[in-house]
């Protein structure tokens, strides 16, 4: 198992390396503006811009100036500086990473709660009316954009102007340590409504695994056996069932870890979603690959995470 | 200066003649109380309830809290809490500055080649700094202006005439102390100048290049490149940004998410006109939805909103009849327009550009914007309340000149002017444009931009134009296309400008002067290069007055009889309110004024 883990390690690395080296190249060769214009501000003197380029080291080959990134930032951590603003990136990432972690966590709590019980009940009672009410009721909530989701429960719900006002909604998070009951009270809403697709997601997912699961012949020696039915779903079916929702789980909470954009921007939750956002409006490369990176790191790590769980899920799985 | 869509910035300085007759007192304490004018926002300045905390929603954030590199409107509303430029304005009057960390008006000598400054003494420098005020603090904040470690977006613009500064900014280890800039005392300052342009240069003194900069504490920052001081800003004014108070390292701001201001402990009352009611003002960035954020003021506590934008019409329509006391109104001194690119094709015939400017609906173009209560329909580039505006016509403008008679557009006025095109050269027919090459347009791919780029194409499609639209992000609208005369973009439908001084040089010259054309970040964006606008303008920059007033008068008909652009509105400018704040729009920059802002 830890040479597994050791191996998957290094392959990380060498997956963040082709990442960097990918969002380098793509903004490298397809650059919305000019760098040193951008550092440059409203003062466009060419000789301003001339310093700045050589600062910068944009007057270099393209691989030189990806290895003076790679440098700083396997040696000193360092992602670079902001175009626009001169901030370090490292600790732009890092003070808003709080907040996407809290946004997403929670969430992530929320959907595999309501989620996968929705989808084990769904399975069990297939056919009912419950099972078509649930599922017609996930369909809904999958086909609800989060961006209308969140502004309609912002309309309906904001403590300052909605027509039933019991929660902080924008701009009102604090982090954890500041103050626990705003934080809470402040993420409430976004967890509700970025669960809500997710949820209904996983419920199907769930449902459907579950299905084919009770129809495997393992399960029906199960309750030859004289098997409660509780202990044939849960032990028997649902903990086979769960496998590849586990793998899905790893994606998607890796990706919300790189910044769950839109819920994000609606509720005016200061993350890395936000940032890349408006890094992405405004050329700033440099908070453009230091998001991506953070993103594909969330990805390959909790890709580790989830294969490392596989063995404790599954009897077959060996390393 | 700057376009409008960049989500403006620095507005007014001053006209040189009423900062010189400004009669305000400077003596402290004008802020205690009674007497405020009644302010557009429905509260009279310097009247408020002391204490309480202020949440300020807003948008974006301030470009930089160094005041020698802030520029943006949102900056220059926080600099005018937490720092002291030399004049500034006073609610109470939008354009005759007072004398803000000065201790009287400039004294100008007769040959309008030095400017005297004295100081108020007692202003003190928040922690870590806690020291007085000195004029060489002014003096060094002047000089790192000039350097490429700051690059001061203006500094060699408006105080280019100063002996002694490098005609190019230059790092700040070759920086000599500029010999026109004298010091012969702690209180004093002397400008010397290498041109006879006193007046002008004086007026400019209101900007936060004149903001202390102690260079004691400050060199360690400047020295890297860029400077670091942005995070480690001296704070002068009677609030600051909260900061550590051993390192100064500025921990009250994260980009993009907020900006902290409690008072500045070492701020005495009696050296400053500004009441500063409030004990806290929050300021709240990423509010981009802006009818939440407006409706979260009208209905919330403690609240103001918008920054420098605009409330949504529907907010604002609901505003103007239901909460018209939670509302403030200014005109916003700026003016939009559809820029013809005069270089190309067919827009090089000025017959061509009057059928248009003739035939297009500039109504349809107001209403993507709000209609009628957003300002008034554009008839020149003199916005209202400018010097020059009542000499270019007031509202009604040029009215002998017919094809900017009618706003909602006439077809049979538009024929006659195709129809004189047409003996030029150009391709016409039947009242309109029969030429077959595409016409490049370039708009911002954002609401509200998007719908009024779009009202412009279809009205050029109906004059007889094929058009290539593309839509771009904002930011690079400018820095790839309209502001880059080698894009050869033929129509930029989003462009406008606002003042930078309380003078009509500040709105011509950067956009209408032939000599003002740049290979990049050019504003000139009709590329308008007219010889007698050009000296015109030349001649003009030397006069004051009255006389000054109607030269640049006589320039704005000049560029509206060129017909380079559709001139569309006048903006006004609207902030909103929560019911329970007093707050207190400033006519300088038509936005909230923080530190004349309380609770009721």
């Amino acid at each position: 198992m830890l040479a597994y883990i050791l191996r998957r390690l290094l392959w990380s690395v060498f997956l963040l390396l082709v990442v960097s080296f990918l969002v380098f190249l793509i903004f490298y060769l397809l650059p919305s503006a000019d760098p040193a214009k951008i550092r440059a501000g409203r003062v466009q003197d060419p000789d301003v811009i001339a310093a700045i380029t050589r600062q910068l080291h944009l007057d270099r080959p393209w691989y030189e100036q990806y290895l003076f990134y790679l440098k700083d930032l396997v040696l000193h951590f360092d992602f670079g500086r902001s175009y626009l603003t001169n901030t370090s990136v490292r600790s732009e990432i890092f003070g808003r990473l709080p907040a996407t972690i809290s946004l997403a966590l929670g969430a992530a709590v929320i959907w595999l709660l309501v989620g996968l019980p929705i989808g084990v009940v769904s399975a069990v009672k297939r056919g009912t009316l419950w099972d078509r009410l649930a599922m017609g009721g996930a369909l809904v909530a999958i086909s609800a954009p989060v961006y209308w989701l969140g502004l309609v429960s912002i309309f309906i719900f904001s403590s300052d102007f909605g027509l039933i006002p019991i929660f902080d909604t924008n701009g009102n998070y604090t982090d954890i340590w500041n103050d626990p009951g705003q934080w809470l009270s402040s993420l409430v809403l976004p967890w509700l409504v970025l669960a809500t697709s997710f949820a209904a997601i996983y419920a199907r997912f769930m449902r459907s695994n579950l299905v084919e699961v009770l129809d495997e012949d393992y399960i029906r020696t199960a309750r030859a056996k004289g098997l409660r039915e509780r202990r044939v779903i849960f032990r028997h079916g649902v903990r086979s069932a769960i496998t590849p929702i586990v793998t899905i789980f790893g994606l998607d909470l890796g990706i919300l870890f790189g910044g769950a954009i839109l819920t994000e921007s609606v509720f005016n939750i200061p993350g890395i979603g936000r940032a890349a956002f408006s890094a992405i409006q405004k050329a700033d490369m440099p908070i453009i690959q230091g998001t991506v990176l953070i993103g594909a790191m969330g990805i390959i790590l909790l890709n580790l995470l989830v294969d490392v769980l596989y063995a404790f899920l599954d009897p077959r799985v060996r390393y | 200066m700057r376009p409008i869509p960049l989500r403006r910035l620095l507005p007014a300085l001053i006209a040189s003649s009423a900062l010189v007759a400004a009669g305000c007192g400077s003596g402290g304490g004008s802020s205690s109380g009674a007497g405020g004018s009644e302010a557009p926002g429905g509260a009279k300045a310097g009247q408020g309830r002391q204490g309480g905390e202020l949440t300020d929603l807003w948008a974006s954030d301030v470009d930089h809290l160094d005041p020698g590199q802030a520029y943006y409107q949102s900056s220059i509303n926080i600099e005018r809490a937490v720092n002291r430029a030399l004049y500034s304005f006073s609610p109470k009057d939008g354009t005759n500055a007072i004398p803000d960390l000065a201790d009287g008006q400039p004294e100008i000598s007769q040959d309008s080649k030095t400017i005297t400054v004295h100081l108020r003494k007692g202003v003190r420098y928040a922690p870590p700094v806690n020291r007085e005020v000195k004029a060489q603090d002014v003096k060094y904040a002047i000089e790192r202006s000039f350097t490429t470690n700051v690059t001061g977006p203006y500094a060699g613009v408006y105080f280019a005439e100063v002996e002694g500064a490098p005609a190019k900014p230059v790092a700040i280890s070759a920086l000599k102390p500029f010999s026109g800039l004298q010091t012969p005392d702690d209180y004093t300052l002397v400008i010397k100048l290498t041109k006879p342009v006193a007046q002008r240069v004086a007026a400019a003194l209101v900007m936060p290049i004149t903001v202390p900069v102690p260079e004691d504490y400050a060199r360690k920052f400047d020295a890297k490149s860029p400077t670091d001081y942005d995070q480690y800003t001296a704070f002068s004014g009677p609030y600051m940004v909260v900061n550590d108070p051993k390192t100064g390292e500025v921990t009250g701001h994260q980009q993009q998410q907020k900006i902290e201001l409690v008072r500045n402990p070492n701020w005495v009352k009696s050296t400053d006109y500004r009441p500063a009611f409030l004990d806290k003002i929050h300021i709240q960035e990423g509010n981009t939805d802006q009818v939440v954020a407006a409706r979260r003021t009208l209905s919330g506590d403690g609240l103001i909103c918008c920054d420098s934008g605009q409330p949504p019409t529907t907010i604002l329509r609901q505003a103007l009849t239901r909460n018209k006391n939670q509302l403030g109104q200014t005109p916003g001194g700026g003016t939009r327009w559809v820029a013809m690119n005069t270089k190309i094709k067919p827009f090089d015939n000025l017959n061509l550009r009057k059928a248009v400017i003739a035939g297009f609906n500039r109504n349809e173009l107001r209403r993507t914007r709000g209609g009628k209560i957003v300002g008034p329909i554009a008839q020149g580039y003199i916005p209202p309340g400018l010097p020059g505006f009542d000499e270019s016509g007031g509202l009604e403008g040029f009215t002998d000149l017919d094809w900017m008679q009618n706003p909602d557009g006439d077809p049979a006025l538009a024929k006659k002017y195709f129809d004189a095109a047409g003996k030029d050269g150009v391709p016409v027919s039947n009242g309109r444009y029969a030429g077959s090459q595409k016409l490049l347009m370039i708009t911002t791919n954002a609401q509200p931009g998007l719908k009024t780029a779009q009202v412009a194409a279809s009205e050029f499609e109906r004059l007889g134009f094929k058009l290539d639209v593309r839509k771009v992000p904002q930011d690079v609208l400018y820095t790839k296309f309209c502001g880059v005369p080698k894009a050869e973009v033929a129509i930029c439908p989003n462009v406008g400008w606002q003042k930078d001084f309380y003078d009509a040089q500040a709105m011509l010259q950067p956009t209408f002067d032939g000599n003002a054309i740049l290979p990049s970040n050019n504003s000139n964006w009709s590329q308008l290069d007219d010889k007698k606008i050009n000296d015109g303008i030349a001649a003009a920059t030397t006069l004051g007055g009255a006389e000054r007033d109607k030269a640049f008068a006589d320039i704005n008909r000049q560029i509206v009889e060129q017909a380079p652009a559709i001139p569309f509105i006048w903006d006004d400018q609207f902030q909103l309110e929560a019911s329970n704040v007093q707050a207190v729009t400033n006519p300088y920059d038509g936005i909230w004024d923080l530190a004349f802002t309380s609770l009721k």
